[in-house]
């Protein structure tokens, strides 16, 4: 019989823990023998007393956990300690998981679990604010995907947190990306130094894709939702984001996307981005550049624009970079494939962001460009069942979801759009977002392709062309594969744009005439 | 943030003074212990289902192991809240403050006697065994010498104590330290049971109270840390509720209170609360058995 | 902004409420999530959503806490011994020749169901008041006997609840704050009064608890002059795997044995002692009034304390749930159609012959054991058409509605977890759980008894309207 003996030095076990592993240590096959025990100089006269005393236990310290085992031979000494060591892992790693446990409020998951630090509220607008209230009073973070809340809450629970310092992200915020890990809405990007504070869901996505796709990263994005920058609300989250970004050591540069903000907070955010220590680049979709120019900040007036410089104050090389410039080439090519008829574009979106940007891109050549999210009344689209002249549309605005759910993850508002649209003699090019990522339909372009390919058949037999350009938004690293995706549309003999900047731009340049 | 429920006065104080610091000297799943750098103690941080004792922070939690506090984390004091690292603040606006105070020793020793040998027999029902109490059905050679070097030292130090033989009988006090398998020693646990009673105010044994910190100061190198700090605190009187309670049972005439106090102090630890119980036993035995003798 | 640079640091610990898929998304990316059971507040209802938010402004607040805690503090801190057994004549109070007690709130003798007109004109033939039960139903249709609830007179009665002049009396009294309960006897097999069955038999049982049963009880206590305590009891029931409603063989095991040695010296003849122990070992439910009685015992000094949201009865009559609340003094019920109950029945019955649910019993939920308690009886899972973690789920579940624990009375399979202690009329309507309530089934019809046994909730309505009130109430 050998002894042999394994000190665990200033190891503290419970003693219901230690007798438990006492009896389980004796029932092991190969031991003859165990003892488990703290060193003292007792314990060791016991251990004595019973010829199981080794040199090493012999210095053991009256803090130390000894454990003896008595076998056969030095084998089965080394298997019986190792299944020892099982069992104390075991002990370790034995906790409930937290998932088991149903809790119904807040407060009691709160309370049961301190380690909590952020809230997704995604229920009914009506509730939404009552439970984003409960977990700031918890002092938990918020990102309130809910919409239908009022200005008034929102206003409310915005300065409620901000007094906690916490964030009130939302409502109506789809997008974020924290600690790396992408909220509701967000593709998987690398971890990077750039950090985005984000009005909008979809342009901050499309800003995060085309970052990581020019080899850099994301420190933290945050969104704010849609309304943060409206004069009521005052910019609070976009604010306390920017402060956020430039007290983060991990953050280099800061991006900062939305739609122009009410003329009294861009003041205010202007005002803060002068004093800011770090670079921020500006993307107000469709804003006014010289005010940001003047307030030292960087303007973009176009999402990839906004990322490349980003990523060049990031310290990117210039000269390595692939910024995909047009292809003049296909333009003309395109062009010459069209009747003089086929003057229109339509843009189908299921991202506000993108057909805002896409939309904007159009009305820089066109005056006849309409949409239902037009800011000039007289361009908003009468009948949102027809299109008119160049037309956008954003299906994620409330009047077309109709209580369905998002067009990114219901296509199916959006696909008879399109069917509708392909049989127009007047359409040119459609213009469509594919959105990938977290939270997305699991294969968004694979919902279209049996529609995409029947119109194409259809216009071909009437002898017209059919253009569709179709952009991918994702990356490699998102949960649906990117790539098959793209293979997807080229196979259905769609026209794939690298980016939403390119998209907008070579469906307004393919129906551009007599140029 | 979690909010402490209530704590030793004293632990209190450390806390509002604002000197506190220290680090994570063990964890356990329902509490963890930290050592302060000021004074060397040992202070212990519970969840909700525990009792107060000295030294002790109960906290609203229900276990310690979703804090994934690690030894060695960092323990400061800030504007009356106590940070452990970054992953723990507790507040203590809302303590409710609690104190070891112990009840005096009965000038009418009947009730007393009578409960004593209630006690005993519920001890030897219902008491876990492996420490104090034999273990029956052991076939472990370390578990049966454990037992019987216990039961041999508790005799001799009975014998010297019923002889009126303070010094004498601290040797073989000192021989329990660090005696037995658990984290507190069996030993240790018998003689903090034993040092409560030499604390009660009127006990025979009070004016020789001086006695506990004779084994305490023999008994730093001879157990661990934790086990120390109770022996520690239980030597100036210092014993956590469920001993109080046990020994306020004790004094009236109530058999279900005194079965139901004895059954929460039987449920602590392994043996611990089992070993506890009967080192109140062996004190109140011996108090009983030397009267006013004792010299 | 701490917080803001702890949250950077740290992987998001996320609370998701809403979308289900969100968490499997964080999951998915390794991060933590706990995903709500989540339903909106007072079924959407927005004036009860502006009662839940008034609630929550910090003074109001602070007084509903204050009172709450006082409310839970005094249902803990109650000790109930069992000090007695009379006629309810002799110490019920409010008790007269003509009076009938019913279970739950207030109801008359015209809405009352099968089961409790039942019992009502069989305990009119007991007290000799009518010489059958055809001449009793006019009787009580007549205007001269008084109806009243139970729970209005310091008492508890199971299923129809229905106790007349004559029939003895449990009395429980309240070491801590001195308030009194009682409940009459149980009458053990299924045919039984309580039920709704009223022949000869049912008749002349009671008449033997009358006159054998009661007084050799009574007697007994009268020289246990310490009294039972209830309490330490129903805790040592609960760890020998009762939940104390619907199964009671640990707790009535522990009650005879406790009353044994004074029945065995009380002067009655060897034959009427065993008659009385024959008829206790006859069924498992001689403990169950005891325990509904040590119930209001506690939860009766917790009642009428200004402020407080805990609920102090529920209670049916068969045709109405009636709950009260502390903070809402005296005897102002909230009331919802009372529920079926779900369960397995005796054989030869289906579940349309099932009376909807009754009895005061619930009060033993109201307490916390029974249906709250079900984790400490795996054996009657069955009862819930379930598994061992259902038990165990509805014992949890309930906390969630419950303002503490009650440490003196644990549960030892979750880890010596207190009793879910203090239901919160506030918290029931935040998270639309109902408190889940173990109970027996009655024949809907007059004079057939008990067919079954399983599982019913309250009404939201009655919860909901309790809170519109209490609303109304804390300023």
């Amino acid at each position: 019989m050998l002894v042999q003996a394994l000190i665990k030095p200033n190891t503290y076990f419970d003693s219901v823990s230690l007798m438990s592993l006492s009896t389980k240590a004796n029932q092991i096959e190969e031991v003859e023998q165990a003892i488990i025990a703290m060193g003292t100089e007792m314990n060791k006269e016991v251990m004595k007393n019973v010829g199981l005393l080794t040199p090493e236990v012999e210095v053991a310290g009256a803090s130390d956990l000894i454990i003896v085992v008595k076998a056969a031979t030095d084998e089965l000494c080394e298997t019986a300690f190792g299944k020892i060591n099982d069992l104390f892992t075991k002990k370790n790693s034995g906790k409930k998981g937290t998932n088991d446990i149903k809790y119904s409020t807040i407060s009691s998951a709160a309370g049961s679990n301190p380690e909590a630090n952020l809230a997704i509220i995604a229920v009914n607008g009506a509730y939404a604010a009552r439970e984003a209230k409960k977990a700031l009073e918890n002092d938990l973070h918020v990102m309130m995907f809910s919409d239908n809340v009022s200005i008034e809450d929102e206003i409310e629970l915005k300065r409620f947190a901000h007094e906690k310092g916490l964030f009130m992200m939302g409502p109506d915020c789809g997008t974020a990306i924290i600690g790396n890990t992408a909220l509701c809405f967000a593709n998987a990007v690398r971890k990077g130094t750039i950090g985005i504070v984000g009005a909008s869901g979809t342009g901050s996505q499309e800003v995060s894709v085309r970052i990581h796709e020019f080899g850099f990263g994301i420190s933290q994005l945050i969104g704010t939702g849609g309304r943060d920058l409206k004069e009521e609300v005052g910019g609070i989250m976009m604010l306390d984001g920017i402060q956020a970004l430039e007290d983060d050591e991990e953050t280099k540069v800061i991006v900062v996307i939305s739609k122009p903000p009410a003329p009294s907070v861009e003041e205010k955010v202007l005002a803060k981005m002068e004093t800011c220590k770090k670079p921020v680049v500006v993307w107000f979709v469709g804003g006014n550049e010289e005010k940001i120019t003047a307030a030292g900040a960087h303007f973009a007036k176009m999402s990839k624009e906004a990322a490349l410089k980003a990523v060049l104050l990031a310290g990117a090389d210039e000269s390595k970079l692939n910024k995909r410039a047009l292809n003049i080439p296909l333009i003309e090519e395109v062009r010459t494939k069209l009747t003089p008829e086929q003057k229109y574009v339509r843009g189908l979106f299921s991202g506000g962001t993108l057909a805002d940007e896409a939309m904007h891109a159009a009305m820089e050549k066109f005056d006849n460009v309409y949409s239902n999210i037009q800011r000039n009344p007289e361009y908003r689209l009468k009948d949102r069942y027809t299109s008119q002249e160049h037309t956008f549309i954003d299906f994620g605005d409330d009047e077309y979801t109709q209580g369905k759910p998002h067009p990114m993850i219901d296509p199916s508002t959006r696909l008879e759009r399109f069917v509708q649209e392909a049989k127009d003699p007047s359409v040119g090019a459609i213009v469509m977002d594919f959105v990938i990522g977290y939270g997305a339909h699991e294969d968004p372009v694979g919902a279209f392709l049996p529609a995409i390919i029947e119109a194409k058949q259809q216009a071909e037999q009437e002898g017209r062309h059919l253009e569709i350009i179709g952009y991918v938004l994702g990356t490699e690293l998102d949960p649906q594969d990117y790539q098959e995706q793209i293979d997807k549309l080229l196979a259905a003999g769609v026209t794939h744009a690298s980016s939403m900047q390119n998209a907008g731009l070579l469906a307004r340049e393919f129906v551009v005439k007599g140029e | 943030m979690i909010n402490a429920i209530s704590g030793d006065s004293d632990f209190i104080k450390e806390i509002n003074n604002s000197k506190f610091t220290g680090f994570v000297h063990s964890t356990f799943n329902r509490t963890f212990n930290i050592k302060c750098f000021e004074n060397g103690d040992l202070f212990t941080i519970a969840c909700r289902k525990l009792d107060n004792g000295p030294n002790t922070l109960i906290v609203n939690a229900d276990n310690m192991k979703s804090q994934k506090i690690e030894v060695n984390d960092p323990v400061r004091v800030e504007k009356n809240l106590l940070f452990i690292g970054e992953k723990l603040t507790i507040s203590i606006d809302k303590v409710d403050l609690w104190e070891s105070v112990l009840p005096p020793y009965p000038s009418n020793e009947e009730i007393l006697k009578r409960n004593v040998i209630k006690m005993k027999e519920y001890l030897n029902v219902h008491g876990v065994g492996g420490g104090m109490k034999k273990s029956v059905l052991t076939k472990n050679p370390f578990e049966a010498e454990v037992s019987n070097m216990l039961e041999k030292r508790t005799i001799l130090l009975l014998n010297e104590l019923l002889n009126h033989r303070i010094s004498t009988a601290l040797p073989h006090a000192v021989s329990l330290v660090g005696l037995g398998p658990g984290l507190t020693p069996s030993g240790d646990d018998f003689l903090t049971g034993l040092f409560t009673i030499f604390n009660m105010k009127n006990s025979p044994f009070y004016p020789y109270r001086s006695f506990c910190e004779d084994v305490l100061k023999k008994a730093r190198t001879l157990t661990n840390d934790i086990s120390y700090m109770t022996l520690k605190k239980a030597a100036n009187g210092k014993v956590r509720d469920s001993i109080i309670a046990l020994l306020n049972s004790i004094l009236v005439e109530d058999d279900q209170d005194l079965i139901l106090s004895l059954n929460k102090l039987l449920n602590i630890g392994s043996s611990s609360g089992t070993d506890i119980a009967y080192g109140i036993v062996f004190g109140m035995e011996a108090t009983i058995r030397a009267g006013g003798k004792v010299c | 902004m701490s917080r803001i640079s702890d949250l950077f640091k740290s992987k998001p610990h996320v609370i998701n409420v809403g979308i289900e898929s969100f968490k499997d998304d964080l999951l998915q990316q390794g991060a933590e999530v706990i995903h709500l059971e989540w339903t909106p507040p007072g079924r959407g209802n927005p004036a009860l959503i502006a009662a839940l938010d008034k609630f929550e402004s910090p003074e109001r607040m602070e007084k509903i806490e204050a009172a709450n805690r006082l409310a839970v503090e005094r249902i803990i801190n109650s000790q109930p011994v069992l000090i007695g057994y009379d006629q309810a004549i002799n110490c019920v109070p409010g008790m007269t020749k003509t009076t009938i007690l019913h279970a739950g709130p207030p109801i008359t003798w015209d809405k009352m169901n099968g089961p409790m007109k039942g019992a009502v004109t069989g305990a009119i033939v007991f007290e000799g008041l009518a010489k059958d039960v055809e001449e009793a139903a006019k009787l009580a249709a007549s205007g001269e006997i008084t109806f009243s609830p139970c729970h209005e007179h310091n008492c508890v009665g199971s299923m129809a609840g229905v106790t007349s002049a004559s029939m003895f009396m449990h009395i429980v009294e309240n070491k801590t704050y001195g308030n009194i309960a009682y409940t009459n006897l149980s009458e053990q097999l299924a045919k039984i009064l309580r039920m709704g069955a009223n022949d000869q038999s049912v008749i002349d049982r009671l008449i033997w608890m009358r006159d054998v049963f009661g007084p050799i009880l009574r007697d007994a206590m009268k020289l246990n002059q310490n009294g039972i305590d209830l309490r330490l009891m129903l805790s040592q029931a609960l760890h020998m795997g009762d939940e104390c409603h619907n199964r009671n063989v640990a707790g009535t095991t522990l009650l005879i044995q406790a009353l044994t040695p004074y029945i065995l010296q009380t002067d009655y003849t060897i034959e009427q002692k065993k008659e009385v122990f024959d008829f206790v070992a006859s069924s498992d439910y001689f403990s169950g009034p005891t325990w509904m009685a040590m119930a209001k015992c506690a939860l009766d000094a917790a009642h009428g304390i200004e402020n407080s949201t805990i609920v102090t009865t529920m209670a049916r009559n068969g045709v109405e749930f009636g709950i009260r609340v502390s903070g809402m003094p005296g005897n102002t019920w909230f009331t919802g159609p009372a529920q079926k109950v779900i369960g397995p029945m005796f054989a030869g019955y289906k579940p349309e012959d099932s009376g909807l649910d009754i009895g005061d019993s619930a009060i033993t939920e109201t307490y916390g054991f029974g249906g709250f308690a079900m984790a400490t009886a795996p054996a009657i899972v069955a009862l819930v058409g379930g598994t061992v973690e259902d038990a165990i789920g509805f014992s949890t579940r309930m906390k969630e509605i419950t303002t503490t624990e009650n440490s003196n009375i644990t549960i030892p399979l979750l880890d010596f977890m207190g009793l879910p202690t203090g239901i919160d009329v506030r918290k029931v309507i935040q998270t639309g759980i109902m408190p889940v309530i173990n109970t027996a089934i009655a024949h809907k019809d007059a004079g057939i008894g008990m067919i079954g046994a399983g599982i019913t909730y309250p009404p939201v309505e009655a919860f909901e309207k309790a809170l519109l009130a209490l609303s109304e109430n804390v300023q």
